[in-house]
């Protein structure tokens, strides 16, 4: 079968170009990733850096979260480009704000940021105090029994 | 010249148009009271099946302009959203990107299986809602050796959420939070104290304007004419066979995104049963509205989907207060559904019978004048 390339036909495959690339925007706009936010004493280049005792940590303009020492807490976000801003009071009494843009690898389903690291070394590129979370085997591995598909099309009307 | 009909002729073929939507008012009027549900309560849920159900049932009036009666093939349709709605949560898409993204995924699916749906029921003329019943059963089995059998071996799925513990084929039920009523709480507005999701209805507003507006088109008319005579049309120049499977492709096309928009305001995608009951419990509601096989508006979509909802709300708890059993009620519900399609069946027939009657009766008046 011999296919017209025609203007109609070009029309038609500029619209599926359209809405491929609108399928690829979405794709990285719409892409969750978890960011783990970890208030822990950490060793980087051999050199302890102790968990802060006090700090306030926003990323984006999602409602900011308190962290004493040995917290972690997780915030859900989407795109890859995001800001974390970061308040605490040093020994000095003084009010220190921190703000940093990172990029979460597309993808990444969860990274972790270490928020002493970052306060201690707030103009160190984004590797040294963000890296990709994996869950511990125990938290991913299967169920041992196997699941039970349920064909019966009566079972639809629970959601009904 | 017409057939001149006294008054009691007149309410009696009345009732008879309307007997399946006068028998669920009636339904309804004993039932509410019986469940015992305050007005406010009724109202909000109804809203919400309006905008959880309405986008599905519209998906079906296109197939009956052309005459091609109602669409039970658009579980396939609704395979297809399931289809996108299952890589969109492997993928970790959330949000209306992750709706839209999933409509994109389902609309080629949608387009190949409506125009194979169109083909098959070219074949089968006459007895187009008997056939697209059928490709819907059979689809259904490629559809559970795909998810069942397909994904995680042959479909890269990573998520261990979604895949069986045996490491392939996809877990009855997927928990679709990261879109959860993503369209319905985009724009909220209270009346009364009633939620109203009013970026959903708009959504569907929109759709209603296009069917509205697409039955004026070119194609609308040419499906208007394929729909009243398929040989007329054809000697009119019209390419009936294309015609129809267009008719098709757009029905199944939205029947997957009316799933979407279903899926999305329930939260969970049951996997293998969703798309089951969808086709039969849309037909049903578009029947209650007051459509026919061969006749339906958009305003019996949204009177359809208040009657038939509303039965479905009010009958567990009436089955409860009554008997003491809720079970019962939910039976009921089943019993009414498949009842009202059958009976709405028998009824288009009957009149069908009675309006070639009432024809001779017209030819033979007319006759009578002449001579």
């Amino acid at each position: 079968m011999k296919i017209p390339f025609n203007r109609m036909m070009m029309m038609r495959l500029a619209a599926i170009l359209l809405v491929l690339v609108l399928a690829v925007v979405l794709f990285f706009i719409g892409k969750q990733h978890t960011v783990l936010l970890d208030n822990k004493a950490v060793t980087v280049n051999g050199e302890e850096i102790k968990a802060m005792k006090m700090v306030e940590v926003t990323v984006n303009k999602l409602p900011s979260l308190e962290f004493v020492p040995r917290d972690r807490d997780k915030v859900d976000v989407t795109r890859q480009k995001h800001t974390i801003t970061i308040s605490y009071t040093d020994e000095n009494w003084e009010e220190i704000l921190i703000t940093r843009k990172f990029t979460v690898p597309l993808m990444e389903e969860m990274v972790i940021i270490s928020i002493p690291t970052l306060a201690a070394n707030p103009d160190a590129p984004q590797s040294l105090w963000l890296e990709k979370y994996e869950l511990p085997a125990y938290a991913v591995q299967a169920a041992p029994a196997d699941e039970a598909i349920v064909t019966d099309d009566l079972a639809g009307l629970i959601s009904l | 010249m017409t057939l001149q009909r006294t008054k009691a002729q007149k309410v009696k073929r009345f009732l008879g148009n309307n007997t399946v939507t006068i028998l669920f008012l009636v339904i309804c009027a004993f039932g509410i009271p019986l469940s015992g549900y305050s007005a406010n309560y009724l109202a909000s849920e109804v809203v919400v099946r309006i905008a959880r159900n309405s986008f599905l049932i519209v998906s079906l009036l296109i197939p009956i302009l052309a005459g091609m009666g109602l669409n039970f093939g658009m579980t396939l349709g609704a395979m297809a959203g399931q289809i996108g709605l299952i890589f969109i949560s492997d993928w970790g898409i959330v949000g209306i990107p992750g709706m839209l993204l999933a409509m994109i995924i389902s609309t080629p699916i949608s387009v190949a299986l409506g125009i194979w749906c169109g083909k098959i029921l070219n074949m089968a003329k006459g007895r187009e809602m008997v056939t697209s019943y059928i490709i819907g059963f059979f689809m259904n089995g490629i559809y559970q050796l795909v998810v069942l059998y397909g994904m995680g071996v042959i479909i890269p799925i990573r998520s261990n959420a979604l895949v069986l513990p045996r490491g392939y084929g996809i877990r009855n039920t997927v928990n679709l939070i990261g879109i959860r009523k993503s369209l319905d709480n985009l724009m909220t507005i209270r009346v009364f104290g009633i939620p109203i999701p009013l970026s959903t209805l708009i959504v569907i507003a929109l759709l209603c304007i296009f069917i509205l507006w697409f039955k004026k088109t070119k194609l609308g008319q040419d499906m208007r004419a394929v729909g009243q005579d398929m040989e007329v049309a054809r000697a009119a120049g019209i390419k009936v066979e294309h015609t129809r499977i267009v008719s098709i492709v757009i029905s199944t096309v939205f029947a997957g995104y009316g799933m979407i928009i279903y899926l999305q305001n329930i939260g969970t995608l049951n996997t293998y049963n969703s798309h089951m009951q969808i086709g039969m419990f849309s037909v049903a509601a578009l029947l209650v509205g007051g459509a026919t096989v061969s006749h339906a508006k958009v305003r019996n979509v949204f009177l359809g989907v208040i009657l038939f909802h509303l039965m479905f709300i009010v009958s567990p708890m009436a089955g409860k207060n009554l008997i003491g059993q809720a079970q019962l009620g939910e039976y009921f519900r089943v019993f009414v559904s498949y009842g009202v399609i059958t009976v709405s069946l028998v009824l288009y027939e009957v009149r069908k019978k009675h309006d070639r009657g009432i024809a001779g009766q017209i030819l033979a008046q007319e006759q009578e004048v002449k001579a």
